[in-house]
């Protein structure tokens, strides 16, 4: 008879006692929980027992389960050590689950839209607890993804894991790295600052270029939403990013997953003979179970991952964030995410239909095919000299194109305004002008000059400076410069003077200029530098710079050297040297982020 | 079996398959193929209507318009362009085939958008991105680069009333026999975009005339 008007966990306890009827309910429980497997199974797998129940109870989560349905229930011994998969297809597999964990956590502070994008961004950094840890790591994730994934499909090549029947894998595979590299590149536009608008502007316009003409410029709109990157363009960005190509990489994983399934994981070519697939023969003393040798295998794996991820981001990395958008200034040093600067080099050469669409897509389109084209059936590095020669140039091939799309390769602009450009740049990568990083009180408003380290009177060399501009008419030069620039007036006359004590920062700031210039000296010809901090308004400073040098001859960016191997001057009619002026500022806010308060 | 007579050897393929009994389409089966050849057919009426849905329309004269161009800031020749960059363009005098000569130069780089910047120095716009360069007039220099600088046409209208306008080629305008103090207004007009020149192109002269 029943305690309650029905079966209940109440007649247990009358039954078998309040601890055993516990006991048993959560046992129940765990077995149905894990498909299979109950408290004292799990125990002896972990233990590294043999099974004691028959049927092996470690089989059922796979048989009855959903989460290991599509895993194997036992790996061939050959494969589960660091070589030959050195665990990159599962880290893959992990990195897709913590980038979309990371960005659905992101997206709770983002809203795409220009007005508000780059606003979420610094509130996120500034306001929101673990905010900018979790935008760290998910751009170092995004990074290392590609990075995973590119080595994971250098691996199967080098051990020839493509070859038959293996070939769709590897085609899916393809498919899976080219939703890698858009996902990483939509992902660049959505915080609006300037890396992001120019790099994805530079991006639709490959698109753009795409022949015939009518496709191309289809395209283009359809993209960005307008014939400019704006608030359409950064809504079906971030919808491509978030929905559309998750959605294909999803699918895609499975396809890749299942194939590999089907086809068993290849073993090392050694382990068998050429052109014999035995990867789906596991003899019974080979079999390594997935409960409990792979599993906790996998699980160390992307915990150490994570742990990783984790300390780099505390310590080490940050996500850069530049400039707030601005369509109306292109920033000197644009370049392409690293695993997109062989496009960038590419780009340099010539032609943009050729070089920006026709070559990256027979590049992927080769890619994919390669399996059906290397139809060779041994997979011994021996046999394969035609493939891993092919494969090793195309890697120097693109390493060198990497190199060209460096804003140093084929990207000319005037030493005077690289070195401007070093000492006032707005941060990018990580990196901003020497002058910026001053604690706001040590910049102290003045006028300084570079000559002061010619020599070893500072003082004195200030002095003599001020004098020497006085005689020859370079002051009224000068003066004009700086008026130019709309420097205020009472400012554009002040007294050169040496650096004082109190500015510690700003010494190495300038003598990191003169040294700017000193490397320099051919092109920037008798050069002196000059920077005037002004305050005209309560806790905002303002930093001039300036260049004054002789011009020399240039042969598009080469300096025209002599016989006696000094650079030719320009002169003038009359035979004098023309001296040449270069300037740029930059305005310094006490709160501004570059220093540490 | 060697075969002397190609035909032959197709009869005699087409007499094997044959031996394999297909029965020929039958009503249901033929349906099946016209249902599915509907549904792929709606398929691709939905992906057209999803790129007709998705494709940005513009309004007449939302894109682009006449800016005008104060006669004071022009510069003098030899003076770097002004740039004016919320209508995206650069304003210079030149000197072509020994002519005074002014044209306003669409600010973005022909190779892939971005902004190139006037480089005082080196006497040329020089791209950041991948390094085109230009002159002063917009032709080509160097870089990957299609094409030289695009135009938009300027409109001079004197006090006097006459008008000067390179509406048709975009193409520098003759202005050496100009008194600047009796232009009554200068406009640019960034609706319409003329195609810069092409590489190697000689420096040349507007026409006139819209």
């Amino acid at each position: 008879m029943s305690v309650l008007p029905f079966p209940s966990f109440l007649d247990d306890i009358k039954e078998k006692g309040i601890k055993k009827a516990i006991f048993e309910g959560v046992d129940n429980i765990v077995e149905r929980v894990t498909a299979g497997m109950n408290i004292q199974d799990i125990r002896e797998a972990l233990r590294g027992e043999t099974p004691t129940r028959r049927p092996n109870p470690r089989l059922q989560p796979h048989a009855d389960g959903f989460w290991l349905h599509m895993r194997p229930s036992f790996f061939h011994k050959d494969m589960t050590g660091l070589y030959p998969t050195l665990r990159l297809g599962w880290l893959s597999t992990y990195m897709v689950a913590f980038e979309t964990i990371t960005g659905m956590i992101l997206m709770v502070w983002y809203t795409p839209s220009p007005q508000v994008a780059y606003g979420n961004m610094v509130n996120m950094l500034a306001n929101v607890p673990l905010g900018q840890l979790m935008r760290d790591l998910h751009r170092l994730g995004a990074e290392g993804m590609v990075l995973i994934v590119t080595l994971h499909m250098l691996r199967t090549f080098f051990t020839g894991s493509y070859k038959k029947p293996r070939q769709f894998t590897w085609f899916t595979g393809v498919i899976l790295l080219f939703a890698t590299l858009f996902l990483s590149f939509s992902g660049y536009l959505l915080p609006w600052d300037q890396l992001s608008l120019w790099a994805v502007t530079i991006g639709a316009s490959m698109i753009e270029a795409t022949p015939p003409e009518i496709v191309g410029t289809n395209l283009n709109l359809l993209i960005r939403g307008g014939p400019e990157m704006g608030a359409n363009g950064l809504l079906r960005f971030y919808l491509l990013h978030v929905l559309l190509v998750p959605a294909v990489l999803f699918i895609f994983t499975g396809v890749h997953y299942y194939k590999v399934i089907v086809h068993g994981h290849s073993l090392p070519p050694k382990s068998e003979n050429i052109g014999e697939d035995t990867a789906k023969r596991v003899p019974l003393d080979k079999r390594v179970y997935f409960i409990p040798d792979m599993l906790t295998s996998e699980v160390m794996w992307i915990a150490i991952s994570t742990l990783v991820m984790v300390v780099l981001c505390i310590w080490f990395y940050h996500a850069p964030l530049e400039n707030h958008a601005d369509s109306q200034i292109t920033p000197i040093g644009t370049t392409a995410p690293w695993y997109f600067l062989w496009i960038q080099g590419a780009l340099k050469l010539g032609d943009k239909v050729l070089w920006g669409v026709i070559f990256p897509g027979v590049y992927l389109a080769f890619l994919a095919v390669v399996p059906y084209i290397d139809s060779t059936k041994s997979r011994r590095f021996a046999d394969r000299r035609v493939a891993l020669t092919v494969c090793f140039l195309l890697m120097s091939f693109t390493t060198i194109l990497s190199y060209m799309g460096l804003s140093e390769y084929g990207v000319a602009a005037s030493a005077d305004t690289k070195i401007i450009h070093e000492m006032t740049k707005e941060p990018a990568y990580n990196k901003m002008g020497l002058l910026l990083p001053i604690p706001f009180d040590r910049l102290v408003p003045g006028a300084y000059t570079t000559v002061q380290f010619e020599g070893d009177a500072p003082d004195s060399a200030a002095i003599n400076f001020n004098a020497e501009i006085e005689e020859n008419g370079l002051r009224a030069e000068l003066t004009s410069q700086l008026s130019k620039v709309h420097l205020a007036s009472n400012y554009q006359t002040l007294p050169f003077v040496a650096v004082p004590d109190n500015a510690p920062e700003l010494h190495r700031a300038l003598e990191e200029f003169y040294e700017l210039l000193e490397t320099n000296h051919e092109e920037l010809y008798n050069a002196w530098g000059v920077v005037i901090v002004t305050q005209n308004q309560e806790g905002l400073k303002r930093v001039d710079v300036l260049i004054s040098w002789d011009e020399v001859q240039l042969d598009t960016g080469r300096v025209i050297k002599g016989e006696d191997g000094l650079p030719i001057l320009v002169l003038d009619a009359e035979g004098n040297t023309t001296r040449r002026w270069s300037v740029g500022h930059v305005f310094v806010h006490e709160n501004s982020a570059y220093f540490e308060n | 079996m060697a075969t002397a007579n190609p035909t032959q050897a197709r009869a005699g393929a087409a007499a094997q398959a044959s031996a394999v009994e297909v029965s020929p389409v039958s009503r249901r089966e033929f349906l099946y193929y016209i249902w599915g050849a509907s549904i792929a057919l709606l398929l691709g009426e939905v992906g057209a209507g999803i790129i007709w849905f998705a494709l940005p329309r513009f309004k007449e004269g939302e894109f682009g318009g006449t800016f005008p161009f104060s006669v004071s800031d022009l510069p003098a020749l030899g003076d770097p362009p002004v740039s004016v960059p919320e209508g995206r363009y650069h304003v210079s005098v030149v000197s072509e085939n020994g002519r005074k000569a002014l044209v306003a130069l669409y600010g973005v780089c022909t190779h892939l958008g971005c902004l190139p910047k006037w480089e005082p120095v080196n006497v040329r716009f020089a791209c950041p991105c991948h390094g085109s360069q230009y002159q002063i007039d917009g032709r080509y220099i160097t870089g990957p680069a299609p094409r030289g600088l695009d135009r938009f046409p300027l409109t001079i209208t004197m006090a006097d009333g006459r008008v000067l306008t390179n509406g048709v080629d975009g193409l520098p305008i003759d202005i050496s026999d100009i008194i600047l103090d009796q232009i009554s207004s200068i406009t640019i007009n960034t609706g319409k975009k003329v195609t810069g020149p092409a590489h190697g192109a000689e420096p040349a002269l507007s026409v006139g005339k819209a």
